[in-house]
Order: C-alpha cells, then sequence, then structure tokens
C-alpha cells in the first residue's frame, strides 16, 4: 500500500532528518511510529502526502509515485489520505460541522465550497464521520467551545470525510491526558478495524504503542532501527531506539 | 577592591539622536515662522474668529448643513464597505502566510503601502479632475483610503494567524483557493468587522474635509462660508458634524460589542 | 440517523449582517447618484489623468519651485508632533487613572476627547484669520489635534504599567515625585516616544493636505497645479510626496523598532 524506496530529507540548512529509508506498509496495517522527538517521525509521515518533500528517493501509495507527483495528481492522491494532527488544527471560530466538511473539499468545486452550499451527498459524509466517532450532537457547536479530546475526535471526523484508503496521525495524543488519550487511540484502532484504512501513528509513549499497535517502527536520528511486530518487541529494543534507559516520562501511565 | 563591570559606552542612539532631534525641531521651529511676540501680535485679531464663532446660527446651518451632513455620510459608508471588501481578498496575497509566490506577494504588499503613502485628500483633489466635481470623486478618495489601511491591517493579521488548519486542508487535498477560503478566512473574519468599523469611523471624519477640494460633502458648505469668514455659520454645523460623529461612533463600538 | 438542528440565530445574524451591508450601500449609492455608467467610466477617465501626469516635469524651475514646498511640509509636521509631545506628555500624567485622582483623570479625558475631535483642517482654518497664510497655521492646527491624540494614547500606557515597581519605591521610602519619575516614566518612556514618531508620521501627511486651505505646505501645489491643468508638475508633486512619505515612514519605523527593542549590550567578562 505504502512504499519507500531510499527515501532521504535533507532541510535546507543541511540537517538531514531521514535517511535512506526503505519501508512497506501493507493494506489494513495499524502502524505506529517511535522515537525520542527530532528522530524523523513526523517527517517521514509528512513525506506520505508529499507535505514535505523527500530530497531523494521515493514514496509509492496505493501504486502511484508521491514525491514527483503533478500538482493536480498530488491533490488526488491527498484526497486519499486523511491526516490527524497533534495540535488538531481546527479552525477555532468554525463550526464543528464546517470543520469536518473541509475533508469534502477536493470533491467539491471552489464556488460551492466558498458559497457554502455544499452538497447534500457531502454534509451526509460529515455527518456519518462524526456520528461513528459519537460527537454528532456537537456539530453546530464552535470548535473553540470543545475540549481537546473532543477537538481531536473532530480532527479524526475530519480526515474521515475524505473517506480516505490511508490514516496519518501525527502525535494525536500528545496534547491530551492519558484517559482521553486512550479513548483517541481506540477510536483510529476502531476505525482502522471497521473500515480497514490502513492507519500510521507517530507516538512516543511506549505503553501506548504497545497497547494499540500491531506493527511497530522504531526511528532514531532519521534511520530506521526497528521494525517487526509489537508483541516481539522488548525493553531492550526500546532503549535502542531511544538510545538511553526508558524513563517514566516515555509512559504515559495508568489512569489516576 | 572588587572588579566593577566596565559600563557600557552610550548609544549612538542617544549620543547622536537625542542632540539631533534638538536641532531639527529648533531648526522646523524657524523655518514655520514660530515667533512668540509675533504670535502674542496676532492674538490681539482672535476676534475675527471667535466672535461669530460663539454666536452660531443654528437655524442657518440646520436648514442648510442637513442634506449635505447626510451626503457625507452616505459617502463615508459607501467607501468603506466598497473599499474593506477589495481589501479582503488583496490582503490574503499580501501575506507570506496565504501566498508562497514571493514575487506576486512582493507586489501586492507594495501597492498597497504605495495606496496609503498618498494622502486622503490627494486622492480626493485628483478624483475630481479624474471623474469630476462631487460626491462620486470623494467616494473613490475614500474607497482608496479604507483599501489600503484594511490591506495593511488585515495582511498583518493574516501574517500571524495559525497555519496548522491551513495545513490540514491542503493535506486532504484541497486547492490553495478552499484552504485559504475555509481555513484562513474564518480565523480573521472578527478582525476583519473590528477593522471595518475602525475604518468607518475614520471615513466618517475624512468625508468631512472631502468638501473643501470639491469632492461632496459637507465640507463644500463649510468651505464656501470659511471664505466669507462666516464663522457664525460654521461653528453650528462643526458642532452638529461632532454630534453626528460621536453618535455613530457609539453605535459602532455598540456593534463591535454585539458581534464580537 | 439523527441529525442536530442548525441554531436559528447563526443564521439570523448572517443574514441580518448581510442586508445591513446591503441596504446601506444602495441607500448611499442612490443618495450619491453613482449609477453603473459613472463606475464604467472612471476607470478609463483616471488611466487619462494619470497618463497626462507622465513624463513628470523635471524642469529646473519646476523643481526649485517643488521641494521647497515639500520641505515645508516635513517642518510643519516635526514641528507640530514636537508641540504635541511636549504638552501631551504632562498631560498623559492627569489623565492616567492611576497616577492622577478619579475626577481630575476624568475631567482631562473628556478634554483630551474634545482636543480629538476636530480634524486639523478644520483647526487649520479657524486659526488662518489669526495665525495668517503659512507655515504657522499648520503648525498650530497639528500640534493641537495632536496633543489631544498623544495625550490620549500616552495616558493608556500609563495606565498599563507594571505596579511592582512603584510599590517598590513606595516602600523603601520613595515621595510620589520618586514614583513617576524612577518608577512610571523608564517603563512608559519607550513606548510613548515610539508613539510620537508613529504620530509624526501621520503628521507628515496631515501637512501634506493642510495646503489646500492655505495653512503651508505642498497641497497648495497639488491643487494649483490641478486646477490650471498642468498634470506634469502636479505628477511631480505627487511622486516628491510619495517619495518623501516613503523615506519619513522607512526611517521612523526603523527607530520605532530599535526603540521597542531595546540595546542588547554585550558583557565582557
Amino acid at each position: 500500500m505504502i512504499k519507500f524506496e531510499n527515501v532521504g530529507v535533507v532541510y535546507p540548512g543541511g540537517v538531514k532528518a531521514l535517511e535512506n529509508i526503505n519501508l512497506e506498509i501493507n493494506e489494513g496495517d495499524f502502524v505506529i511510529i517511535v522515537g525520542l522527538s527530532g528522530a524523523g517521525k513526523s517527517t517521514l509521515l509528512r513525506s506520505i502526502n508529499n507535505l514535505v518533500k523527500p530530497t531523494s528517493g521515493n514514496v509509492v501509495v496505493d501504486g502511484n509515485q508521491v514525491t514527483n507527483a503533478s500538482k493536480k495528481e498530488l491533490k488526488k492522491i491527498r484526497s486519499d489520505i486523511g491526516m490527524i494532527f497533534q495540535t488538531f488544527n481546527l479552525v477555532n471560530r468554525s463550526s464543528v460541522l464546517k470543520n469536518v466538511l473541509t475533508g469534502r473539499l477536493s470533491q467539491v468545486s471552489t464556488i460551492r465550497s466558498i458559497t457554502g452550499l455544499w452538497p447534500k451527498e457531502d454534509k451526509q459524509i460529515a455527518f456519518d464521520a462524526l456520528e461513528r466517532v459519537e460527537i454528532l450532537e456537537k456539530a453546530y457547536v464552535r470548535g473553540s467551545n470543545l475540549s481537546g479530546g473532543q477537538q481531536q475526535r473532530v480532527g479524526i471526523a475530519r480526515a474521515l470525510a475524505q473517506k480516505p484508503k490511508v490514516m496519518l496521525a501525527d502525535e494525536p495524543v500528545a496534547s491530551l491526558d492519558p484517559v482521553t488519550s486512550r479513548v483517541v487511540m481506540s477510536y483510529l484502532k476502531k476505525i482502522n478495524q471497521d473500515l480497514g484504512i490502513t492507519t500510521i501513528v507517530n507516538l512516543h509513549f511506549l505503553d501506548l504503542a504497545k497497547e494499540f499497535g500491531t506493527r511497530l517502527i522504531g526511528l532514531r536520528e532519521g534511520n530506521l532501527v526497528y521494525d517487526g511486530s509489537v508483541d516481539d518487541v522488548s525493553d531492550a529494543d526500546f532503549e535502542n531506539i531511544y538510545g538511553r534507559s526508558i524513563k517514566s516520562s516515555d509512559l504515559i501511565g495508568e489512569d489516576d | 577592591m572588587i572588579n566593577l563591570p566596565k559600563k557600557p559606552p552610550p548609544s549612538l542612539m542617544v549620543f547622536l539622536g537625542i542632540p539631533a532631534a534638538f536641532l531639527f525641531s529648533y531648526f522646523c521651529f524657524s523655518k514655520v515662522g514660530f515667533n512668540l511676540s509675533d504670535f502674542r501680535e496676532n492674538l490681539q485679531n482672535r476676534y475675527i474668529v471667535t466672535d461669530p464663532l460663539f454666536n452660531p446660527k443654528w437655524s442657518w446651518a440646520i436648514e442648510n448643513a442637513s442634506e449635505a451632513i447626510i451626503e457625507t455620510i452616505q459617502i463615508a459608508i459607501l467607501a468603506s464597505i466598497v473599499g474593506c471588501f477589495i481589501a479582503l481578498p488583496l490582503s490574503f496575497y499580501a501575506s507570506q502566510t496565504t501566498n508562497q509566490n514571493k514575487i506576486s506577494f512582493f507586489l501586492y504588499k507594495s501597492f498597497l503601502n504605495l495606496v496609503r503613502t498618498i494622502p486622503d485628500l490627494f486622492w480626493a483633489m485628483m478624483f475630481t479632475v479624474a471623474v469630476g466635481l462631487g460626491p462620486f470623486a470623494g467616494v473613490l478618495a475614500l474607497v482608496m483610503f479604507s483599501l489600503a489601511i484594511m490591506g495593511k491591517l488585515l495582511s498583518e493579521t493574516i501574517d500571524s494567524i495559525d497555519p496548522g488548519p491551513l495545513e490540514a486542508a491542503k493535506s486532504s487535498g484541497a486547492s490553495h483557493n478552499q484552504s485559504v477560503f475555509t481555513s484562513a478566512l474564518p480565523q480573521v473574519l472578527p478582525n476583519f468587522t473590528a477593522y471595518f468599523l475602525y475604518i468607518f469611523e475614520l471615513c466618517i471624519r475624512a468625508s468631512v474635509i472631502l468638501g473643501l477640494v470639491g469632492a461632496g460633502g459637507v465640507g463644500r458648505i463649510i468651505e464656501t462660508q470659511r471664505i466669507f469668514l462666516r464663522f457664525d455659520r460654521i461653528s453650528p454645523i462643526i458642532v452638529l458634524i461632532l454630534v453626528v460623529v460621536i453618535l455613530i461612533e457609539q453605535f459602532s463600538v455598540w456593534l463591535r460589542r454585539r458581534i464580537l | 440517523m439523527n441529525l442536530p438542528k442548525q441554531p436559528v440565530q447563526q443564521k439570523v445574524l448572517k443574514y441580518a449582517i448581510t442586508s445591513l451591508i446591503v441596504a446601506g450601500s444602495i441607500w448611499s449609492a442612490s443618495g450619491l447618484e453613482i449609477t453603473l455608467e459613472k463606475i464604467l467610466k472612471a476607470p478609463e477617465q483616471i488611466a487619462i489623468l494619470v497618463g497626462a501626469m507622465f513624463p513628470l516635469d523635471l524642469s529646473q524651475e519646476a523643481i526649485e519651485r517643488i521641494l521647497p514646498k515639500v520641505a515645508e511640509s516635513l517642518f510643519i509636521a516635526w514641528a507640530g508632533t514636537v508641540i504635541g509631545a511636549i504638552f501631551s506628555f504632562p498631560i498623559a500624567f492627569l489623565a492616567a487613572n492611576n497616577v492622577a485622582v478619579n475626577y481630575v483623570s476624568e475631567a482631562t479625558k473628556q478634554i483630551l476627547n474634545g482636543i480629538r475631535a476636530f480634524p486639523e483642517l478644520i483647526l487649520a482654518f479657524v486659526f488662518l484669520p489669526i495665525t495668517g497664510l503659512g507655515a504657522l497655521t499648520g503648525t498650530l492646527a497639528i500640534g493641537i489635534h495632536s496633543i489631544g491624540t498623544l495625550g490620549k494614547l500616552s495616558s493608556e500606557v500609563i495606565e498599563g504599567i507594571d505596579e511592582g515597581p512603584l510599590e517598590a519605591i513606595k516602600s523603601s521610602g520613595g515621595s510620589k515625585i520618586n514614583e513617576l519619575l524612577f518608577g512610571v516614566v523608564p517603563q512608559v518612556m519607550p513606548t510613548i516616544t515610539s508613539y510620537w514618531l508613529y504620530r509624526f508620521e501621520i503628521n507628515l501627511r496631515a501637512s501634506a493636505v493642510l495646503g489646500v486651505v492655505g495653512a503651508g505646505g505642498v497641497g497648495a501645489e497639488l491643487i494649483n497645479q490641478l486646477r490650471f491643468r498642468d498634470f506634469p508638475r502636479a505628477g511631480t508633486v505627487l511622486v516628491a510626496t510619495v517619495v518623501l512619505v516613503l523615506t519619513v515612514d522607512t526611517i521612523s519605523a526603523a527607530i520605532r523598532r530599535r526603540i521597542i527593542k531595546g540595546r542588547s549590550i554585550k558583557i565582557d567578562q
């Protein structure tokens, strides 16, 4: 489904964010990427939808070349990839429904989206997405009036409204407390299982990774240092990924 | 003996700037002919102005200026609406957050700066020559005036919006215009409304003087009476205008509280 | 699925605002007799005027006539700003409610509002019969208007200060004057000076137009050249004004940034 071929990213200024990554992710996988901050997790995720353009190598999604795609092809590819952000990235002043409808932008004409005359089907898709994360009753509430966990569920609904084949989540729970984090992770997991959407999540909490992931990828200083099943991963592997011993701040902990 | 830290040398700004400012001030005052003894002498002529100024002819003013005051308000309403709505799309081109093309960004930004540089009454003079005397020239002048202020304020606001939602829209495959419209515009709409009301107030004040160069509004009447030194007719008009300006400002403050 | 209903008031507010804007525009446009025909003709008329201004009149005679007028606008603006700064500074303390007693501060604020309400141009022609045609009238008009605006802004700066240092001075036995000099003034000075400069930028535009009523500066020159239909020369006036304003804006903005940021001092070890 997703293939990295010798992908490298060097930022202007010479910082190497990713080095020679080769990776294949299968349809329906629930992959968790762990690593210290600055290890290249976010860059890896963003190279899948070309928000970060690799400086070498290729990314292929669903048989389409991403890295060298034209503007038009890129829009088409991106419309099949939903993305969830650490800071939710909702338009706070707009209603929940409007935020979720942004996920339909690639499917409607500019005129319709600007005048707010959304087709009935697209509105229905947005409502369905909200229903799936159980926040439908807040459809006309402003984004800013929701709690962090609720905002992230809207973020998930927005990505779902794209009817994506792939779902990317960049540190989706980093701004949330432990209880809410688990709720958000379970929604992601459930969507993966019910709809078969290939899901890739960046996390830095090791216990959450073990709890929800099936496949685990470890990054360290831009290099792939672990790739395997969550069940096989040992503390030694984690220490290798982190380059140091595990601290309590690497764990989200139990609810208290 | 403890080791005292070295005192930093006086800054160039203080060392040169302040004496320069004093010298320049002295130079300017001599150039504009500021002279206390002349000034005292001049003050003895004040009765030419103050006597009529404090004997306002109210009935004359109400009878002759009411229509022109309404015209003034209409100029301000139309010009601030048109100017601000023209500035709305321009502002997104004049901010680097929403316009990544460096050349077009620079062109839009420079255009807005240029328009802002020319004083409102200069615009009015030019438009009276171009399209003829009357309120239409005044409207055009204030359109430029409000366009420039809104363009500056709004593009600076856009510079500081949260780029996250824009990235989110972009990552879902939305076109650039769609992303800007759905993710950037709602973030600045409250600012736009507040700036609009502020600019409307500025336009009301500015439109009063348009008539001095023949661009419509109550200034026309002030100008003719001024030439004949009829300050007894001018003073009530000025008071009337002040009342209108204050009423409109109060309304605008009230509206701002309701909407924002 | 049980769909939620869109709250009515969201829609009502949207329609109310839209109709207010549309109704206001229509009322104004019809009252001013602005027709579609006029609007459509305007771009061409403006293009003709702009076309007539170029090439600019750069003859020595024109330059010798125009430059002194442009410079006069600069002098008027600076002198006016200085008057505004000198008088508004003490007044601002009287208007600040954390320095002056309540009724003094209220009364001073009302006076400042009153001054502010008169545009420079109106002040200028009221002074004109007293102080005569020329730059002095313009300077006074700008100076007095600036007292109003600078007084208001400065008093707001004073009201926004951190009260901690004042308390410290008071607790160490300092007088009220000590509090003002060592507690308030150092805190407000950078912001207030940068407001003075900002006012200078605004006053430059104001002084450029004052010539219209004969109060000195470049405005008279523009209106005369336009009246005599000497468009290349009018163009020169306009360009000269734009260059002056842009230059002053740039320099003044740079100084303001520097004042607000403060100087970074390297400390030798």
